[in-house]
């Protein structure tokens, strides 16, 4: 069946009588509870949980929902879906975040540098300009046989 | 029988056998697949695409088959075309091969699951898909298996669905792939807008192709075949059963990427930008995907960085312009690969499901086939002379160090090299070697022919392979053929330096004692950092927008800046500036009378 009007979500609680009454009906303790701000994105007196994942509850508890990690009537994030366990993982990482950025992005910027640099100086087999033999090829090449060729010397790699 | 016939009835035969367990049970109520008939038909595949393959190494006999015509739009064709050239002739033995020694394997490995035949289904499912995308000589159907194989990915992977953990991987698996499929879809777009046709003969030109399409295939393979920058999904493919990650995950379906760009190389090959990519590209993933793997402790996530980067090393070999050399390290590396796969499918059911090998050791007693058949795989793998991976690698090294490339991708590979022979041997050591760290009662044990057989199987392919592929198919291009010496020997030379390393590494776990955490050890372990940076950035900025877009922008000004609340804010404004004038006195509203007349006056007098 449906449920009674007084369960149902309501508007932004302004008196103190209103706030306690919102955090009963959330089930949630008066110090807890907070609304969302009152600027006409039409949150109500829906509280404002903290951005936590569902990663980081604890997965050896006995929940009474284990795949959501939520015990019945525990107030849900108003981004629910969002911080499940498919999605945003909130849970804090070994390393702290700035520390992570900086290090990845040294890396990043390093290769791409690197990589830079070898275009500009790629690697290859030593070359060296055609050598001929003959002096150049001077006969061949329809030289005077009577001058002196020019003297030509031939280097190996 | 004329050979022409012969070839082609032989191939169409082999993938109407593939098909036929899948359609027959539509058909009747009688007939039901078993793991076994599926086992069965893949053999009775294997066999038959013996045929065309044969006939291709003796007369080098290639062909096209149109069947039939999509008529979809007057001038523009869309045919069923198959392609039976080098590469499809080769891969689909290898294939079915691969494919028979792992679900032999998975009737062992998979027998307590209740829904085995559904997984035999699935598996068959992909198989076909994957070889739709070989046979294919059009980018239409092309496409079709590249779908195919991305949905059976996502099906396989998130096997055991009721896992959070295998679910995420899925999504991940789908969604990169996603990112590479606009890559693909670019490509074609352009394809058939300029060249007026998605066939694979006609997508050429002498001139320099432009970099657009080319960057678009590039962008499919880096999605599809896990180069960095798109590569987070295939370690976490892990999740799915090992059957999956040994078919899928490291010899068919991640090597579909590197195919497309096999099959459009003639594109690739007068763009020098796009084959600079390509190698830069397959160089970062080599060195990144092996860097990660130095400090991994599950062994399938090591295998599967090892995927990675010779992934990343087939990549590079597309950037030196060496398509046939891409693809024979593409079979040989199924071969060795694969057997990784079933080799640590076999230790971790035998361990009971343990996969971290910081709790084994000593295994070369009680599982002796596997455990040699894991080193003859890591030999293989690190390019051990005379090995299947030794022809394709080494090839590949050779070439690199005698071409005119960047400086820094060839150091990059040549580290990466080295790597693969360190974790290569980090494994095996804490794997087979050493004290048992396992649990003291496990009855293992390999009685049972089901696993020994398949392992076996591929050891044999593993170390024959790459002979046999090397002497009967003749290479396009001129090899290189002189060399100096230590550019001869440096793949060698370099694999015995990662060893070392290793070893060094080793024994200094043992005596030394070193600190937790350092940054580099750091970099490696969390993969770079690249996981989390990207996954918790990008989807919490993407899913917080779109709620505050289709909730609070569309709902708050649709509904009420638009309508009511927009038109009554505008009425006000315009109310408080008139207001001003609304004072009572008649001083004011005679003034506004000779204002009005004024200007009533001075515009009639203008005309």
């Amino acid at each position: 069946s449906e449920m009674s009007k007084d369960l149902l979500p309501g508007p932004y609680p302004r008196t103190p009588e209103e706030r306690a009454a919102a955090a009963k009906k959330y089930n949630m303790r008066v110090e807890d509870y907070e609304p969302y701000p009152d600027d006409g994105f039409g949150y109500g007196d829906y509280p404002k949980l903290p951005d936590k994942s569902l990663h980081e509850r604890d997965p050896w508890y006995q929940w009474d929902q284990p795949d959501m990690r939520h015990n019945w009537g525990e107030p849900m994030h108003w981004d629910f879906d969002m911080y499940i366990r498919n999605r945003v993982d909130t849970s804090p990482t070994p390393v702290p975040w700035h520390t992570m950025r900086k290090h990845f992005l040294v890396f990043l910027s390093t290769m791409l540098i690197m990589f830079g640099l070898g275009e500009i100086y790629p690697s290859y087999r030593p070359v060296g300009p055609k050598q001929y033999p003959f002096n150049d090829l001077y006969l061949e090449k329809g030289g005077d046989p009577n001058k002196e060729p020019p003297v030509v010397t031939h280097y190996e790699i | 029988m004329e050979p022409t016939l012969l070839l082609n009835a032989s191939m169409l035969i082999t993938m109407t056998t593939l098909i036929v367990p899948m359609l027959l049970p539509l058909l009747s109520q009688k007939f039901k697949n078993t793991p076994t008939t599926i086992t069965r038909t893949i053999k009775t595949a294997f066999m038959i695409s013996l045929v065309p393959m044969s006939l291709f190494m003796y007369s080098g006999m290639e062909s096209i088959i149109s069947h039939w015509e999509w008529k979809f739009i007057m001038n523009f064709k869309i045919p069923f075309s198959l392609k039976m050239d080098q590469y499809s002739m080769m891969f689909f033995p290898i294939a079915l091969f691969v494919t028979w020694s792992i679900l032999q394997f998975a009737t062992w490995y998979m027998a307590s699951e209740p829904y085995i035949t559904k997984f035999f289904s699935y598996l068959l499912m992909f198989l076909i898909a994957m070889l739709t995308l070989t046979i294919a000589n059009n980018m239409f159907l092309l496409f079709i298996g590249w779908e195919g194989v991305g949905i059976m990915s996502f099906l396989l992977i998130g096997w055991w669905q009721g896992r959070a953990e295998a679910n995420t991987a899925a999504l991940q698996a789908i969604l990169y792939n996603r990112i590479g499929d606009i890559g693909l879809i670019l490509s074609m777009a352009w394809l058939a807008s300029h060249m007026n046709s998605w066939e694979i003969q006609q997508n050429f030109s002498t001139t320099q192709t432009p970099t657009l399409p080319l960057l678009g295939l590039i962008l499919a393979a880096t999605g599809k075949s896990a180069q960095f920058g798109l590569h987070p999904w295939l370690p976490a493919a892990m999740e799915g059963p090992t059957p999956v990650s040994a078919l899928l995950h490291s010899s068919t379906m991640v090597v579909a990427g590197i195919f497309l760009l096999i099959r459009t190389h003639p594109m690739l090959t007068n763009n020098q930008t796009a084959l600079s990519l390509c190698l830069c590209l397959g160089a970062l993933s080599t060195l990144f995907a092996a860097t990660c793997a130095l400090t991994q402790n599950d062994i399938k996530k090591i295998i599967a960085f090892s995927t990675s980067s010779q992934l990343g090393l087939m990549m590079t070999t597309i950037g030196l312009n060496l398509p046939q050399l891409a693809f024979f390290h593409i079979s040989t590396h199924a071969f060795f690969k694969a057997m990784l796969f079933l080799c640590s499918g076999s230790i971790i059911h035998n361990l009971n499901g343990e996969q971290d090998i910081r709790k084994m050791g000593g295994l070369q007693k009680p599982l002796p086939t596997t455990t040699s058949c894991l080193t003859i795989g890591n030999l293989a793998l690190m390019g051990t002379p005379f090995l299947a991976g030794f022809y394709s690698k080494d090839l590949i090294i050779e070439n690199l160090n005698t071409s005119y490339l960047n400086t820094w991708a060839l150091l990059l590979t040549l580290l990466a090299t080295m790597f693969t022979a360190t974790y290569s041997l980090r494994m095996t050591l804490l794997v087979q070697t050493g004290y048992p760290r396992t649990l003291t009662i496990s009855s293992m044990n390999e009685n049972n022919p089901t696993i020994t057989s398949p392992i076996t199987r591929l050891a044999l392919g593993s170390i024959m392979a790459g002979l046999l592929i090397t002497s009967y198919i003749t290479p396009v291009k001129t090899p290189p053929m002189t060399m100096p010496t230590l550019t001869k020997t440096a793949a060698i030379t370099i694999t015995i330096l990662g060893i070392i390393l290793a070893l060094e590494l080793a024994t200094m776990t043992h005596t030394l004692t070193q600190p937790k955490q350092n940054t580099y050890l750091n970099f490696s372990s969390t993969l770079g950092y690249f996981n989390p940076l990207a996954h918790r950035l990008s989807s919490t900025k993407l899913l917080n927008n779109g709620q505050k877009i289709a909730s609070h922008l569309i709902d708050l000004s649709w509904y009420k800046k638009m309508g009511p609340e927009g038109l009554a804010d505008l009425q006000l404004m315009a109310t408080k500036t008139s207001t001003i004038i609304h004072t009572g006195l008649i001083k004011t509203y005679l003034g506004t009378f000779a204002l009005s007349i004024l200007i009533i006056l001075s515009t009639q007098t203008q005309n």
